[in-house]
Formats: structure tokens, C-alpha cells, sequence
């Protein structure tokens, strides 16, 4: 089954779009100056100076760490529920020790997007726009521009909403450490938790430390909490996270009236609330941003006997102990030449300038199902590659996607991407398109089925749909 | 639009704007748009600029970088552009070779200024292959240990702009009004300018270089030349870039609180 964007290319025009924030701010009282005849047209200018703020300063603090690409990720961490958080001139490279604060895009008191920019500052050549990691309002802005800012100093305290996590799949990386000293901050006694699994053990009595912590560094996580207070017998379903309001009362008694059952027997017919975070959190936006792209669906039976029979061979003509051949490898090579012969399927969409970028590297994400959520990693340059050595990244990528280890190279930069469907043993799927590309391949299980000859004769066959 | 070399499918699209003479703050204009409002992909190659014109980085202090009463006197031109990075003397010999790319366009490039500048320095040594001893050192393009190529960038949200100013070859008396800067690297060991720097005339000729750049970027893009009526007629002015000239108010300002 492939799903597909179906798009055109647009000449681009010259109309202007104005992309650019940083006109919001206020100019400053230096005065703008004509141009010269020479360039024979009239640009309004305005000074660029540096203008100083006039609200008052507010403090927050974000784990901010600047990553190869937006998509990557702290680890996965719930953050304060009133979050303050500091947001520190990130590493723009390496032997950066400092730079200079051009300018802001925004002021105290504005709310601020993800990804929005913050503020302009220059290093040596180069002028680097930050953009914000969360959601959030602008409470404190610690510098003026024209000052000097240290690579780590805090540029700007922000409002962070609720537990805001990051675009993809939390993953242990080597700049996380911000993180977990933001989360040392928050456990007292020893024990690694956040304000919120505080107050969840309280709400049942237990001592957070002397819960096991299954999260990273033995960090106690809300599961951990609710198992141990089921085993305790504090609380019967450990599911329950939300507050009674069913009342078993009615249902016994018949009566209208409300009363609140115990906790023990209204966990049996309350409501469950299961707020969504991290993977799940993702997923549904998305899900959602993908489902609006006009999909074309197409349904196809294989016949696989020449690839069983390719596997059986690989598996006899073995050289390399402790490779297990599967199918998956194979395909991903048969898909990477099929690329070749038709590069429109290994392109992506720029939506804007309704552009078809048809992309050269065949950078194949395999949809993977792990404990933490569905990841999609990619392997790069498969046309590049042997089977054997797709073999070998596959299995890199799928045990790093086991241990929740996946870096954000793994998982950004794919240009097609392959779910297979088959492993969890369906026949087929109507995959959603992983954007920004524009094809989507969901191949189901190989089954032995019955098939015709010409002449009505019934033989068995390996036969995959896809 | 031409029909791409077979080669070419699968390379990202870049528009190429070929300009000769055209004024540097009009240059600037132009890259300042096209790096804020468009979604595409742009080299853009001005072969010499008008009249000497003295551009600085976007934070750049007069007082420090230029020699303000000679350039009063002789009404040399100072523009602050909004890139950062140091301050250039441009005329006719200089040839300037711009990049404007999505952040995606170069694949598994880190959008930061160090790995920006040494992808180009690895698309320029394609050009100077086996000539005068090419590299990348720090920012600067040298040939030896003489700069003959200046860099400066601009990294936004989702697009970045590298661009370099060549000199292909430049007047001894313009070099005068420019100060050693206090911020310098340090292999210039405090080389006066024309002990410092080289000029390209002596290594190849004009139209080769350009050609051979176009060449080299055409291996990792694939290029289609944009039409020079559809940039220039383009001005709705809906964009204010911040581009500009200082005015000599700014100047003397400037000069008198030694800043």
C-alpha cells in the first residue's frame, strides 16, 4: 500500500512574502537615513541601534540546549508545572565562548511560540537568529543589545506552560545534562523525581523515597509511583489518574443523589484520564497535520517466492555469524533502486513555495514500534549500501530504538519511509504520510497463499500485500 | 525554466542571479530579501560593484575600523550590512559570490557558522584546486597565508546566507581607509593590510573563476538562472531591509565620541 502526496511544481514568483518578526520592535529615536540616488529606488530604513526595554524584567527558566536540528530532545522529563525557566546562550559552535546581542524580536510580557526567534546575536561573521525551545511568555530579558553574552549565560527568563515537551522522541543525548541538573534541583533526599510524582505520592500517603524509579538514572516516574501504591494497597487500578466523579453509590442504590465512593471501589466505574505526553503528544499533531495532505492509496499483491527464496540463500550462503537475514533489509535495497528509476517518490514538499525538492540521498526511514512510542529512523545513502551493510545499520537502529537511544541524526533527514505492518502480523495498512515527504510504503506479512495458473492448476505462492 | 541534465534530478533546486557592476547596497538588498522572504534556494554572483564603497559588519563601530576624517574628505561610501563579520574596502576588482540556502538544502550540514563556512571552503577548493595552495583559514579564504576572500553569514530560523567578497584585485590607496581592526585572527600577527592580503588577478582570470564556482556549486545544486527583471522589477517594497548607508552625520557623531 503506498500512500502518496499528489503535488505540482510552481514556478516561483515574484511576489514577496514577509516572513520576517523583527519588525514588530519598537525603533529606537536615532534618526533613519535616506538613501543615496545611487541605488535609484526609495527603501524606508531604519536605524539599526541598540534600544533598550522598558518593562519590567521577569525570570523563567528553560533547559535550553541547541541541538544539529530543531527536532532534537531532551530527555524525557516533566518539567515543573509552573515552569520558570532560563534559556542560555546555546553552543552556536565549536571554540564559541561568546557573542554579541544584536537585537530582540520580542519583549517582556509576549507570548512566544516554539521555535519562534528570540533574538539576534553575532559571533565572529555571523549573525545566528535563537529560536525558542517551548511555549511560553517572555518574563525576563537579562541583557541589552550591544552587550557580550558568555556561550551558557542566560539570555531571557520565560513562562513555561504545564509539562512542555519536545518535537520528537526523547532520547538520550550527550548535551542533556542541563536536564538532569534542572531535575537534581527538584529531588530532595536523593531520590530524582519532579514536583508533580511529588505530589502524586503525597496525595497516597507514600514516601517517594521509597519508591523503585524505573526512568532514567533511577528516576521515580508517575508508573512507579501508582505501582507502588497498588502494591502498598493504597489504591486498586493503578490506571485511575484522574479524580472520582462516577458514584458507585447510584448504581447500588439506586439513588439519585451523589456521594463519593471510596477510592478502592470507585476506581471499578470511574472515568480514566490519560493525558497525553511526549510520543503520544507528538503523534496526534502530527498525525493530524499529516491526515490534511491529500493521500492516493495503492493496493498491491506480491509475489514473493523470488525473495524467499534470495533470503533462504543468504541464510545458507551465511559468512557472518550473528547476522539474522530477514526481509526487511532486501526490501529496502529493492525500494532504494526503484527510487532511482523514479526520484519523484524520494522527494519532499516545501508547502510555501509549493515546491517538489526531489532529494538525492535515499534516506529510508523504517517505522519501528518500541516500548516509548512509534519511531521512524532512517538509513542514509541506502543507495550507497550493500544488503549486508543495510543488515547491520537496521539492526544498530532498531537496538538503539529499543534502549531509547536513537540520535537526532537517526531520526531526521529521511526522504521516504517503510512500515511494516507484516512484523505485527497484518496483511495490510493504510499508512499516514510521514512529512514532509511524500510517499509512505506499509508492506503486510508474506502468507502461502493459493494461487491460479492460466490453465485453472492451484499452487501455493509466497504473497505479500503492500 | 530549462529542462534539468539527467544528473541533475535529485540535487536540490537553486536559482542563480548573474549581476556585473551592481551597486553593493543594492546587492545587499536583494540577499537581505531573498534570505527573510523567499523559501528557495539562491547563489547569487556579482561580478565587481560600482564605486568604492566601504561595507562593515552589522556591528561594527566607525571609530575603530575606519580612518573617519579621510573617508568624510573624500566621501568614500560606508555601508553597515546586516551580516556580521568585518569591514571591506569593495570597487570594480572585487567579485562577490553569494549562497542563500533552507537549512535543509545541504544535506546533514549543521546550520552553525563553523560548518557553513567549511562546506564552502570545501565547494572554493574545488575551484582552486591545485592553485596557490587554497584553504579555508579561520574565516578567511587565503592563498598561502595571504586573505584573498572575506566571509560573512547570517543564520535564521530556517535559512542561511554565506557570502564572500573576493579580491580579485583592489587599490593600494583604498586600504588606507581602513584601521587594523582590534578584532583580528590570529595569523594575521598584526600584518599591516597589504602585507596581509593577496589579490586572485594573480592566480586566475575573472570569468574563470566565476565559472569554475558556478561549476562547483552546480555539483551539489541543481542550478537554473533567474531571470534579472523578475528581482529587479520585484521591489513592492513590502520588505524594509536594514541594509543601509551611514550618513556622514553618523559618522562625525561617531568620530567625535571616539566609538
Amino acid at each position: 500500500m503506498i500512500g502518496r502526496r499528489i503535488s505540482q511544481t510552481r514556478a516561483w514568483n515574484a511576489g514577496r512574502r514577509w516572513l520576517c518578526p523583527y519588525m514588530s520592535s519598537a525603533p529606537c529615536p536615532i534618526p533613519a537615513a535616506a538613501p543615496t540616488e545611487e541605488c535609484g529606488r526609495h527603501f524606508s530604513s531604519y536605524a539599526k541601534a541598540p534600544f533598550s526595554l522598558t518593562n519590567n524584567p521577569v525570570n523563567f527558566y528553560i533547559p535550553y540546549v541547541v541541538q544539529r536540528c530543531q527536532f532534537s530532545s531532551n530527555a524525557v522529563a516533566d518539567l515543573p508545572m509552573e515552569g520558570t525557566v532560563d534559556v542560555p546562550l546555546a553552543q552556536t559552535g565549536e571554540g564559541i565562548a561568546e557573542c554579541e546581542l544584536l537585537k530582540w524580536f520580542v519583549q517582556e510580557g509576549d507570548k512566544v511560540e516554539e521555535f519562534q526567534p528570540l533574538c539576534e546575536v553575532q559571533s565572529d561573521k555571523a549573525t545566528i537568529e535563537i529560536t525558542s525551545r517551548y511555549q511560553g511568555r517572555v518574563s525576563h530579558i537579562l541583557h541589552v543589545p550591544g552587550s557580550i553574552v558568555k556561550v551558557g549565560e542566560t539570555l531571557v527568563k520565560m513562562a513555561v506552560e504545564e509539562t512542555q515537551v519536545p518535537s520528537v522522541i526523547p532520547n538520550n543525548l550527550e548535551k542533556e545534562k542541563p536536564v538532569d541538573a534542572k531535575l537534581n534541583k527538584y529531588s530532595t533526599g536523593g531520590v530524582l523525581s519532579t514536583p508533580a510524582v511529588r505530589s502524586l505520592a503525597k496525595e497516597h500517603d507514600i514516601d517517594i523515597n521509597d519508591v523503585q524509579g524505573s526512568g532514567k538514572d533511577g528516576r521515580v516516574l508517575k508508573e512507579d509511583v501508582l505501582k507502588y501504591a497498588m502494591q502498598k494497597g493504597v489504591i486498586k487500578d493503578p490506571s485511575v489518574t484522574a479524580t472520582a466523579t462516577a458514584t458507585v453509590g447510584e448504581l447500588l442504590h439506586g439513588e439519585e443523589s451523589c456521594s463519593y465512593g471510596s477510592a478502592e471501589v470507585a476506581g471499578l466505574y470511574e472515568d480514566t484520564i490519560v493525558p497525553l505526553r511526549g510520543f503520544q503528544r507528538t503523534m496526534v499533531k502530527t498525525m493530524s497535520m499529516a491526515a490534511k495532505v491529500p493521500h492516493f492509496h495503492y493496493v498491491e499483491e506480491i509475489n514473493c517466492d523470488a525473495l524467499a527464496e534470495l533470503k533462504a540463500s543468504f541464510q545458507t550462503n551465511n559468512t557472518e555469524p550473528g547476522i539474522k537475514f530477514t526481509f526487511l533489509p532486501i526490501l529496502i535495497k529493492s525500494l532504494s533502486m526503484a527510487l532511482s528509476k523514479y526520484p519523484m517518490m524520494n522527494s519532499c514538499f516545501n508547502e510555501e513555495s509549493l515546491e517538489v525538492i526531489l532529494r538525492g540521498s535515499h534516506n529510508i526511514g523504517i517505522a519501528m514500534a518500541t516500548p516509548y512510542g512509534l519511531v521512524v529512523p532512517n538509513i542514509k545513502n541506502v543507495q550507497s549500501l550493500s544488503i549486508l551493510e543495510i543488515t547491520k545499520e537496521l539492526s544498530r537502529l532498531q537496538q538503539l530504538a529499543l534502549d531509547n537511544k536513537l540520535s537526532p541524526a537517526d531520526i531526521s533527514g529521511g526522504t521516504i519511509t517503510l512500515s511494516n505492518i507484516g512484523a505485527i502480523g497484518g496483511k495490510f495498512g493504510a499508512p499516514i504520510l510521514n512529512l514532509p515527504e511524500v510517499a509512505i510504503i506499509a508492506i503486510g506479512r508474506i502468507q502461502k497463499l493459493p494461487q491460479f495458473t492460466d490453465d485453472g492448476n492451484v499452487y501455493p505462492a509466497s504473497i505479500m500485500t503492500g | 525554466m530549462p529542462i534539468p541534465q539527467t544528473r541533475n534530478i535529485g540535487l536540490p533546486m537553486m536559482n542563480l542571479l548573474r549581476f556585473k557592476g551592481l551597486p553593493i547596497l543594492q546587492q545587499l538588498h536583494i540577499e537581505e530579501q531573498l534570505l527573510r522572504t523567499s523559501s528557495e534556494n539562491w547563489c547569487i554572483i556579482n561580478d565587481g560593484t560600482n564605486d568604492p564603497t566601504i561595507v562593515m559588519g552589522v556591528s561594527g563601530k566607525p571609530a575603530e575600523l575606519l580612518e573617519i576624517e579621510s573617508v568624510l574628505r573624500d566621501q568614500v561610501p560606508v555601508i553597515r550590512r546586516f551580516t556580521g563579520g568585518g569591514t571591506v574596502i569593495v570597487d570594480c576588482g572585487t567579485i562577490f559570490a553569494t549562497f542563500i540556502c533552507n537549512k535543509e538544502a545541504v544535506p546533514d550540514l549543521q546550520p552553525y557558522p563553523r560548518p557553513i563556512m567549511s562546506w564552502s571552503s570545501l565547494l572554493y577548493g574545488k575551484v582552486f584546486q591545485g592553485i596557490g595552495d587554497f584553504h579555508l583559514r579561520e574565516n578567511d579564504y587565503v592563498f598561502g597565508n595571504h586573505k584573498f576572500g572575506g566571509n560573512a553569514q547570517s543564520i535564521t530560523k530556517s535559512r542561511w546566507i554565506h557570502h564572500t567578497s573576493f579580491l580579485w584585485d583592489f587599490d593600494v590607496r583604498n586600504m588606507t581607509y581602513l584601521k587594523l581592526p582590534k578584532r583580528a585572527p590570529e595569523y594575521r600577527s598584526a600584518r599591516g593590510h597589504l602585507d596581509f592580503i593577496c589579490c586572485m588577478k594573480d592566480y586566475m582570470p575573472r570569468s574563470t573563476f566565476i565559472n569554475k564556482t558556478v561549476e562547483a556549486t552546480g555539483t551539489q545544486f541543481s542550478l537554473r538562472s533567474y531571470p534579472l527583471e523578475a528581482i529587479e522589477t520585484g521591489s513592492e517594497t513590502e520588505f524594509y531591509p536594514s541594509t543601509r548607508f551611514l550618513t556622514d552625520e553618523e559618522l562625525e557623531a561617531a568620530a567625535a565620541a571616539g566609538q
